[in-house]
């Protein structure tokens, strides 16, 4: 799957964009909160519906816009071309249109437009608590099957209603009887069953996807796993009813304790990841760069599992991730990026000589942008390939008065 | 947003106690309301009065009519050994569209939803169970009703259950405390109830409502069938098509 085109109107910075994408690399370079980052946000807008930094979509629109848009062009997803648009109304919310048509629900898009982010908020996947790590799970599963969304979604508000049920009798002598607590309690495990079922079974599978992308980039034999704790320990082939019946056992224990608390205590909410490399814990003993190869490995896990499982390959987006990289494994992440194991790609990045480097920007299939601001509003100037140059018209275009500026820095 | 009158700021307040309306679709409807002939606003006025003043519910199965009984539950022709379980009036009217069912009603008047304040209690589900079975005492049910776990949730630290957008049992006429609706259309026999079918939304609400209804009626013997898989996940019956409700229909399957 080929991102084309890429349009951005009143979103953050920018004002009114306009991207053309290359097929493989592409790499968009300035100083720092000019707007680049901006452009990868709009690219998870159209494919997942929201940003991959924590915000309020509010915020997203630009000052005194009145509602932001964004618009993609993809080739090779369901026919030869695909335009996918979000619109953002702060009063309205948010609608997607597929080709013009409406969707009627926004999560009928996840899955459809697969794209995995490697973003300097990654040292959090290994280093804090485990909603990051659920979040994680989550964003894998959904984007792999829409029905997990559809389960998480709805255990959740199960899961509230329930809450609630706790909630007023908290105070009590007795827990809440059964004709108010059962028929939620029987909802929660079947439809946390049917989620923990997926997430053990997916893991099972993942750890292999976890073993090659560490052994890519990083050529230390340490073996990195998943320790997956739940309700229980489960086997690869543990079934859905043999988790209802964990689940089951494991409410009927906590019940007097869920009664004193006013809240469910029990379920897939309540999810760990344990990361090892052989046997230490990532989290509590790792080294700093442990930590950041254990998480690039897992990003670039995901990546290779979508690409199989959706047959298709996710965009790669990879926000300022080489900032704190070393040299080698710039190197390495780079051929990477230019092999067939990934097909597109976006890099941010304030400047552009060490990718020059190693990416030959001259050809066709990878592209370099300058972003800067003008006028207060960001602006995405391409640079054109030297190959461009000699056959289109002289170099006195738009390349000379665009050089790359390592000069701008300083701007911030 | 200030407004220059207060009689236009009164309305779209009011406007907005609707469900599904914001301020701005309520700015839109004041400006529409401005520009309406006199008349024409006088009408939307009476008609709004007399849905309150005129419109009862049938005491069978408290479908909001000009009657009671209602037409269906008084028609000779229904099919009376089948109970159609829907959530709200329009869900019946809906139902009613596709012309493929010939049994009878029953409004519940929402779905259980503890953080919106309703409880099985709130419901006419008790009504439903006496329908199934004349010797069903209030004892089987559930002993505590939500407003009970209201007044619990009142009397301790936390505050009283957050009310949503969309109240689902706030639809106008109390269910009736005693059975005396019960009996339906008159002292004659009343056949036998012998299905069940419950047409609740899809939705977690729907199914646990589903659920809870189907555990009640179970120790009566008689099969409760559920429609509505056939629907998209999420979709609501009122706006289903007539065509995709058919088939759901045709479809049902147990709890
Ligand atoms: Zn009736």
């Amino acid at each position: 799957m080929i991102l084309r085109t890429l349009r951005l109107r009143s979103f953050r910075a920018h004002d009114e964009t306009t991207v053309e994408l290359r097929p493989k690399v592409n790499l968009l370079h300035g100083a720092n909160g000019v707007g680049k980052t901006n452009v990868l946000e709009a690219i998870h807008y159209v494919c997942l519906t929201k940003s991959f930094t924590a915000t309020n979509d509010r915020y997203v629109v630009r000052q005194d816009a009145p509602y932001f848009e964004v618009e993609g062009l993809f080739e090779g997803v369901r026919s030869t071309e695909t335009r996918v648009r979000l619109v953002y109304v702060p009063s309205e919310g948010k609608k997607v249109f597929v080709n013009g048509a409406p969707l009627d629900r926004l999560t009928e898009i996840v899955g459809m437009l697969p794209v995995v982010v490697f973003s300097p908020e990654d040292h959090a996947l290994t280093a804090e608590g485990p909603s990051e790590r659920r979040r994680f799970l989550n964003n894998i599963l959904s984007q792999a099957r829409p029905v997990y969304m559809d389960d998480l979604m709805k255990y959740r508000r199960a899961r509230k209603q329930r809450n609630e049920v706790l909630r007023q009798y908290k105070k009590r002598p007795s827990p809440p009887p059964d004709a108010l607590i059962e028929p939620w309690t029987e909802k929660i495990i079947m439809i946390g069953s049917r989620v923990i079922h997926r997430r053990n079974q997916f893991l099972h599978t993942f750890r292999e996807y976890l073993v090659d992308a560490y052994e890519r980039i990083d050529a230390v034999a340490e073996e990195p796993t998943i320790e997956y704790d739940t309700i229980d320990a489960f086997e690869e082939s543990t079934t859905e009813s043999e988790i209802q019946k964990a689940f089951r056992s494991e409410v009927e224990r906590k019940r007097e304790h869920e009664h004193q608390r006013g809240t469910t205590l029990v379920g897939p909410q309540r999810d760990e990841l344990v990361f090892r490399l052989d046997d230490l814990e990532v989290r509590r003993y790792g080294s700093q760069g442990q930590h950041r190869t254990f998480a690039m490995a897992l990003k670039l896990a995901q990546y290779l599992y979508l690409t199989d499982r959706l047959d298709t390959q996710p965009i790669l987006l990879l926000d300022d991730a080489f900032g704190k990289l070393d040299a080698r494994r710039t190197d390495v992440f780079l051929e990477l990026l230019m092999s067939d194991v990934i097909g597109q790609s976006l890099i941010t990045a304030t400047r552009r000589s060490p990718f020059a480097k190693t990416i030959d920007f001259d050809r066709p299939t990878h592209g370099s942008m300058h972003v800067t601001r003008v006028d207060g509003a960001a602006r995405v100037t391409p640079e054109q390939n030297r190959g461009d140059d000699a056959s289109t018209e002289d170099a006195s275009g738009t390349a000379t008065t665009v050089p790359e500026s390592p000069v701008q820095e300083q701007q911030t | 947003m200030q407004f220059t009158s207060e009689s236009v700021e009164a309305l779209v307040e009011q406007f907005t106690k609707l469900p599904t309306i914001g301020r701005k679709t309520a700015q839109r409807l004041v400006n529409f309301v401005l520009k309406m002939p006199r008349e024409e606003v006088e009408e939307i006025a009476r008609a709004l009065i007399a849905v309150k003043d005129q419109v009862q519910r049938c005491s069978t199965c408290f479908v909001v009519a000009d009657r009671d009984p209602c037409p269906i539950c008084s028609s000779e022709k229904r099919d009376r050994s089948t109970i159609c379980v829907v959530e709200e009036s329009s869900d019946l009217l809906a139902i009613e569209r596709t012309g493929e069912y010939r049994g009878l009603y029953h409004v519940l008047g929402g779905v259980i939803s503890p953080l919106d304040g309703v409880g099985p209690d709130d419901l006419r589900i008790r009504e439903l169970a006496r329908r199934v079975d004349p010797s069903f005492a209030d004892s089987e049910a559930a002993n505590v009703s939500a407003a009970d776990a209201r007044e619990a949730a009142e009397s301790g630290e936390a505050g009283p259950p957050e009310v949503g957008d969309e109240p689902h049992a706030g639809d106008g006429a109390p269910a009736p405390d005693d059975a005396d609706g019960a009996d339906g259309a008159g002292e004659d026999e009343e056949a036998e109830v012998e299905e069940v079918i419950l047409a609740v939304n899809p939705n977690v609400e729907g199914d646990t409502t589903a659920y809870y209804i189907s555990q009640l009626l179970e120790p009566m013997g008689v099969p409760v069938t559920r429609i509505a898989r056939g629907l998209p996940i999420g979709g609501d019956l009122e706006y289903a098509d007539e065509a995709t409700l058919s088939r759901a229909l045709e479809g049902r399957g147990a709890v």
